[in-house]
């Protein structure tokens, strides 16, 4: 068989596939842009308003501490569970027999689903009868001031997702052969040495996969802030997806609303390309 | 049977309508109501869960039904109202004919009718009702000098105080903003670990209930009107007063409804801002401030009104309504005296209505209700406007701001106006 008839013979077979994919995704992103040029409220019928949502956004200054308080989430959390799942990651490879056990305590946080551990973080943050104030023997008003709450929920997401970045080094970490390692040994390589020019650059790659993932989670934040602060106070912790969903579903001004989704998916687009771009070149 | 029931309303109703022109001819020939039972129209009323024994709707629809062959069939909606607005506005702009009556609340009112989504209800309402009604729902219910929707519920805001705590030092409920911040201050400073006045200062919606109240309380309002702007300022100042000067506890910028009823009932705050829903939680049996508390109205400046904010529901007929007619029948009953007493006495719900504070029946089995009469007389809507919702969201971040020390008063009441001013030319 021919490789154009095996192209065009497979077409067929590969087309459900590829009008699931269309139906549930391509077609409802292109509404929101299309809603996105539009002047669409629920006192009239959508009108087309070319970029002027967009140049609303420019001079809103709701947005641009939206825009903000993401991009500030998204960098300290990633930042932070990267760091700490390596850490993690390397302790566990030690670990020998106590590793099965640290696995599952260490899922939980992961396992556990989005809203309900809001709800027990809420708890535990609570400035008169929170565990946190209880032994800090303090009383801190953790979700009652916007620089605290904004510090409070990527904390939050921190203890949440590191797991999953642990998680994830650590399979790297078992697939390095041991042989280098008894190499750099041979060749005198301390410790330090030996993590920077052995387990560092064979990590870089998996690193980089558990990057992606978790900025493109950070930067669509919504569940987790949503019902920790709803987004306050003063909106210290209101991310483009919670402002998003308040102009959606709250106001219904759809055509503002969509073009803020809209920013939180080209946002989201952007950084996916440019790690993508690291990726490749990672590999190469 | 099984299948039948399945089908439901829509195919039963074809059904009714062929029973009912058949009973109109037996009606023209002589046959009683009782064999038309079937044949009654139907009407769907939506509303929010009513917190006790649904019996007592049902007996009141039952009641309805036989004088008036209306049958009314009862939906509840979902219980978070973001998704009762939602609910609302999906279907109402999809031009739903699901329900007929529905339930709204006070704040949604101007939208809905801006949308064009309400029957205009004016003429349901005659003088003698607009004399009974409280000013404050009639005003959340008008909107462009008409009238679109029927009073069913009041809610009002009200200040919760420590009866024991206050008489122990000699002092009495207080009427000025300034009083109360003098008792909580002799009275915390003698009793440790007491919290002087907790309400709702989290960045949402009771947070703009709230701090109406202070800014009303000084003679301001907000938005501001030039004439009001320094007296908003003033209230802005003293509700950021209360954090400063310890007042009220820091947390109070965490606080909504249910968190601050539970420290003032464990007997931990001398005053508590809340809606009446509270008295029945603090006063019954098992709690720690049983027999200890009191009621008074909000305090306001010397020479200033009280001002609680209102709250409650109200009645609308969906404009799209395949039975206007029946539906506007519905909306009226459950608005009227009769059916608000029974309400009122089954549920604790507070009726719009001056005259049924005067029953004795109603004063005897809900004697808590009866006494806030001069509280819902006097309490005010948030503004009435069909922007209100984007507004909210500007007054709740300002709002904020300003109680956790971000914004300056005269910033907030600047971007407040500036926000209601752009959102009035939409």
């Amino acid at each position: 068989m021919s490789r154009a008839r095996a192209h065009r013979e497979a077409w067929p077979l590969v087309a459900p596939a590829g009008l699931v994919l269309v139906v549930v995704a391509a077609v409802p992103m292109l509404y929101v842009v299309w809603l996105s040029l539009h002047d669409r409220t629920v006192f009239r019928p959508p009108t087309f308003a070319g970029l002027g949502n967009y140049a609303r956004l420019a001079a809103d200054a709701r947005f641009w501490n939206a825009l903000g308080n993401t991009l500030y989430f998204t960098v300290v959390s990633v930042a932070l569970e990267l760091l700490l799942g390596l850490a993690i990651a390397l302790l566990l490879a030690r670990a020998g027999r106590l590793r099965a056990a640290a696995y599952g305590v260490m899922l939980l946080p992961w396992a556990v689903p989005t809203v309900v551990s809001a709800r027990m973080w809420e708890w535990i943050y609570n400035a008169e009868l929170g565990v946190l104030n209880y032994l800090a023997g303090a009383r801190i008003n953790w979700l009652g001031d916007p620089l605290l709450a904004l510090h409070a929920a990527i904390a939050m997401d921190v203890w949440k997702a590191t797991p999953f970045v642990a998680l994830l080094l650590l399979a790297a970490l078992q697939g390095i052969p041991r042989d280098l390692y008894r190499a750099a040994a041979v060749d005198g390589a301390g410790p330090w040495t030996t993590f920077r020019r052995v387990t560092l650059p064979l990590l870089l790659p998996v690193m980089l996969v558990a990057v992606v993932f978790r900025t493109i989670d950070a930067l669509r934040v919504f569940d987790a802030i949503y019902v920790l602060t709803g987004g306050g106070p003063a909106n210290g912790t209101e991310t483009l997806s919670i402002y998003a969903y308040k102009i959606l579903f709250q106001t219904l001004d759809f055509g503002y609303g969509s073009a803020l989704a809209v920013v939180v998916l080209a946002v989201t687009a952007v950084a996916a390309a440019a790690y993508a771009r690291a990726l490749r070149g990672g590999a190469e | 049977m099984r299948r039948a029931e399945w089908v439901g309303p829509r195919v039963r109703s074809g059904v009714v309508h062929a029973l009912a022109a058949l009973c109109l001819g037996a009606l023209l020939a002589g046959c009683g109501p009782r064999e038309v039972s079937t044949g009654h129209e139907v009407v769907v009323f939506r509303h929010p869960k009513l917190f006790g024994d649904p019996a007592a709707l049902e007996r009141l629809f039952a009641e309805f039904e036989r004088e008036s062959g209306i049958r009314v069939r009862s939906e509840t909606l979902p219980s978070a109202s973001d998704e009762q607005h939602l609910f609302y506005a999906i279907n109402l702009q999809a031009g739903s004919r699901e329900f007929d009556v529905f339930a709204l609340d006070v704040i949604w009112v101007a939208e809905f009718a801006r949308a064009g989504w309400l029957v205009d209800l004016t003429a349901l309402v005659p003088d003698a009702d607009r004399e009974d009604l409280f000013p404050g729902p009639l005003a959340a219910v008008t909107w462009n000098r008409r009238i679109y929707a029927l009073p069913w519920f009041v809610d009002a805001g009200l200040l919760y105080y420590r009866k024991d705590l206050l008489d122990k030092h000699g002092l009495a409920p207080p009427a000025t903003w300034q009083a109360l911040v003098d008792a909580a201050r002799v009275v915390t400073g003698r009793e440790p670990g007491l919290y002087g006045f907790v309400w709702q200062g989290k960045q949402y919606e009771g947070l703009v209930c709230n701090a109406l109240e202070f800014v009303r309380g000084q003679g301001g309002d907000l938005p501001a009107s030039d004439a009001a702007r320094d007296a908003s300022l003033r209230g802005l100042a003293f509700m950021r007063a209360l954090v400063i000067d310890g007042v009220a506890p820091p947390f109070v910028t965490t606080l909504t409804e249910e968190p601050a009823r539970v420290i003032f009932g464990q007997g931990r705050a001398l005053f508590l801002r809340n809606w009446p829903y509270a008295w029945q939680l603090l006063a019954r049996d098992g709690s720690p401030v049983q027999g200890k508390i009191g009621v008074a109205a909000l305090p306001h400046a010397p020479g200033q009104p009280a001002a609680a904010t209102l709250g409650g529901w109200q009645l609308g007929v969906n404009v799209h309504s395949a039975r206007p007619a029946a539906a506007a029948r519905v909306a009226a009953f459950l608005a009227s005296a009769r059916a608000q007493k029974a309400l009122a006495l089954a549920y604790g719900y507070a009726p719009p209505r001056r005259s049924l504070y005067r029953d004795p029946a109603l004063a005897r089995a809900q004697p808590f209700l009866a006494s806030l009469r001069e509280i819902f007389e006097t309490a005010r809507p948030r503004p009435v406007s069909p922007h209100y919702v984007a507004l909210s969201q500007v007054l709740q971040s300002e709002l904020s701001g300003v109680l956790t020390g971000e914004r300056a008063p005269a910033a907030a009441v600047r971007a407040i106006d500036r926000a209601h001013r752009e959102l009035e030319r939409r």
